[in-house]
């Protein structure tokens, strides 16, 4: 299904709330959320946007699907302008946002699917039948007459695609579809989402999650403070640091001044640590790793290391690194 | 798009999420009760023409309620659960959505002036007889029109702002009184009336008296004056309310305001 033909092209985007808070003394505020970012997505594509909290891509799918008008810059769905010719973009798309609102909670999963079927004008000879295969799709079919309100998490996000494809769209709009389920439940929704690539769809995909990111997407954007800093395959963005490597030490009792040590060494671009069950997980990026390992290890001289390794770089380090390298 | 078919299934699911609530019990009828019984109270011993006066008073102030506290609800709450987005995301033009929502709220502001009656009757042994009952099913049905017309255009000031809750509690009580509902609108101070007049509820209330009251002497435009004033006010209503849906529409696109934030 994938052709070069251009389904989504987005241009000079720029996005501003202007929000005033208090009520006797009115202050306004300006938050520029998406600050001139441009790109096209081709049919059957799944493209992702990858970025941190607050980078501004719930703030792009919404001016793309019609909610939010644009401060400046165009945006063509199917070849209609998104400000000019809404009606057109909003019959051929379908928007899923994560989460747990967006439903009619008091009424059950087929009345809410029903509701939406009537206000995108499906055919009523059809309607049924739709949301039959729909909820089959989605696997709701045993619950689909019991109210919302008693639905799990990921039952309720997996409604949500469900309506977001009763039109039976050509371009859909995914922001972080997985956010707040469990594993095994983000899991169904991830495969959810390539059977719908298989069905030749062209979707566009928002997450902080990058593995999602590398598993799912043709290309990805990497935002980060309302601009794209980085566009390219999972492959190419991970090749943006074939120069680098990880060096990845465990450890116990790792302070935080040992870490900022590490971080001022020479050569060295990054430096994260996590938990990983009861042990600290640092992953120091450098550019020659046989020349840092032993000044790391020095520097962690009053801790526990219990292993240090040299890794290839993930689709996480090239993000962190494209992120921490435009604060 | 089908309009029809937005405006038929909003009145559905909203007829939907009514059964499913079990809060709108307080203001369809718990309330409609307690007014039908004050009312009784006030005007116990009186013959049967003061007695009636009161019931309809009562029925309309509850419709009235209805009307205003539903339009406020049903898109307060659309945008607290995140569904605001959902539905402005659909090709179908929110002005019909609320139309049919607005048309099912009026029903059950009918079905609440028929419990009153029928609380009045049955539990408290009223004697209410209607004088004309064809004429006041018709000036019953054109006010129903005139008020769901008119809690659209309360809708559309919701769409635009989680404040406009003060605009319709603001709104309750001051019109209970300048529409005349529970008092003869002459025993007002006359500044009241030129709002009273610009809403449907005024000749709503004044038409049915006529229709049920022996000797009921009001407004001097007559039954059918009234009749005709509130069908004006209502396309009025619905004129002013589809181009105020147009503006809050793009309003609320450019604000980012549609969603709780
Ligand atoms: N309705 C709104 N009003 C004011 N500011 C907003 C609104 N929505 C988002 N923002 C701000 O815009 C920026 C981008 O937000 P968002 O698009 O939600 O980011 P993301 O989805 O990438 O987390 C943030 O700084 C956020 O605080
Ligand atoms: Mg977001």
């Amino acid at each position: 299904m994938q052709s070069s033909e251009t389904v989504i092209d987005v241009k000079d985007l720029v996005r501003v709330y202007r929000s005033s808070t208090g009520f006797i003394k009115r202050v306004k505020k300006e938050t520029l959320a998406v600050d001139n970012i441009s790109f096209s997505v081709k049919c059957g594509e799944l493209f992702g946007m990858l970025g941190p909290n607050g980078a501004g891509k719930t703030t792009t799918i919404k001016m793309m699907t019609t909610l939010l008008t644009p401060t400046s810059g165009h945006i063509t769905v199917l070849g209609h302008d998104v400000v000019t010719d809404p009606m057109e973009v909003r019959k051929h798309i379908g928007l899923v946002l994560g989460g747990e609102k967006g439903l009619y909670y008091r009424v059950t999963a087929r009345q809410n699917l029903r509701y939406f079927a009537d206000l995108y004008g499906v055919p009523m000879n059809i309607r049924e039948e739709r949301i039959n295969e729909l909820l089959r799709k989605v696997d709701l079919s045993d619950r689909a007459d019991e109210r919302v309100e008693d639905f799990s998490r990921g039952m309720k996000q997996r409604l949500h695609l469900a309506k977001g494809l009763i039109n039976d769209p050509e371009v859909i709009f995914l922001d972080e579809p997985t956010i707040g389920l469990d594993p095994q439940a983000a899991r169904d929704a991830r495969s959810m989402i390539k059977t719908l690539i298989e069905e030749g769809k062209t979707m566009l995909l928002t997450t902080h999650y990058m593995f999602e990111a590398d598993e799912l997407c043709d290309r990805i954007a990497v935002v980060n403070k309302g601009k794209v800093v980085a566009l390219d395959s999972p492959k190419g963005l991970k090749s943006l640091l074939k120069d680098m490597s990880i060096i990845e030490v465990e450890g116990f009792g790792i302070t935080a001044a040992e870490i900022d040590s590490i971080k001022k060494l020479d050569g060295v671009k990054t430096v994260t640590a996590s938990m990983n069950e009861d042990k600290q997980v640092l992953r120091v990026q450098v550019c020659d790793s046989s020349e840092l390992l032993t000044p790391v290890a020095n520097r962690l001289g009053n801790s526990k290391v219990i292993g240090v390794r040299v890794k290839e770089p993930t689709l996480e380090d090239a993000y962190l690194w494209l992120v921490e390298s435009d604060a | 798009m089908p309009r029809i078919r937005a405006v038929t299934s909003s009145f559905r699911h909203q007829f939907l999420q009514f059964v499913a609530e079990p809060q709108w019990l307080i203001p369809n009828v718990i309330l409609p009760f307690m007014i039908t019984m004050v009312a009784l109270i006030m005007f116990s011993g009186q013959q049967g023409n003061f007695v009636l006066y009161a019931v309809l008073g009562g029925g309309m102030m509850s419709m009235w309620g209805n009307t205003l506290y539903s339009s406020g609800w049903s898109i307060g709450s659309d945008r607290f659960n995140g569904t605001l987005e959902q539905i402005l995301v659909t090709p179908s033009k929110l002005v019909w959505i609320i139309a049919g929502r607005s048309v099912w709220n009026a029903l059950v502001g009918i079905l609440n002036g028929v419990l009153i009656f029928v609380i009045a009757v049955s539990v408290y042994d009223a004697d209410l007889t209607i004088r004309d009952p064809m004429l006041f099913f018709i000036a019953f049905f054109v006010t129903l029109l005139s008020l769901s017309m008119l809690g659209m255009l309360f809708c559309s000031a919701f769409v635009l702002t989680r404040q406009a809750s003060v605009l319709t509690n603001g709104l309750e009580y001051p019109i209970y009184v300048g529409t005349g509902t529970m008092f003869p609108i002459a025993i007002l101070p006359w500044w009241t009336n030129p709002l009273s007049l610009s809403l449907g509820p005024t000749w709503g209330i004044d038409a049915i008296r006529y229709a049920a009251l022996d000797n009921y002497d009001g407004f001097s435009t007559g039954y059918w004056g009234d009749v005709g004033i509130m069908l004006a006010l209502s396309f009025f209503y619905l004129a002013v309310a589809f181009v105020l849906f147009g503006v809050v529409e793009k309003k609320v696109r450019v604000d980012g305001s549609f969603v709780r934030y």
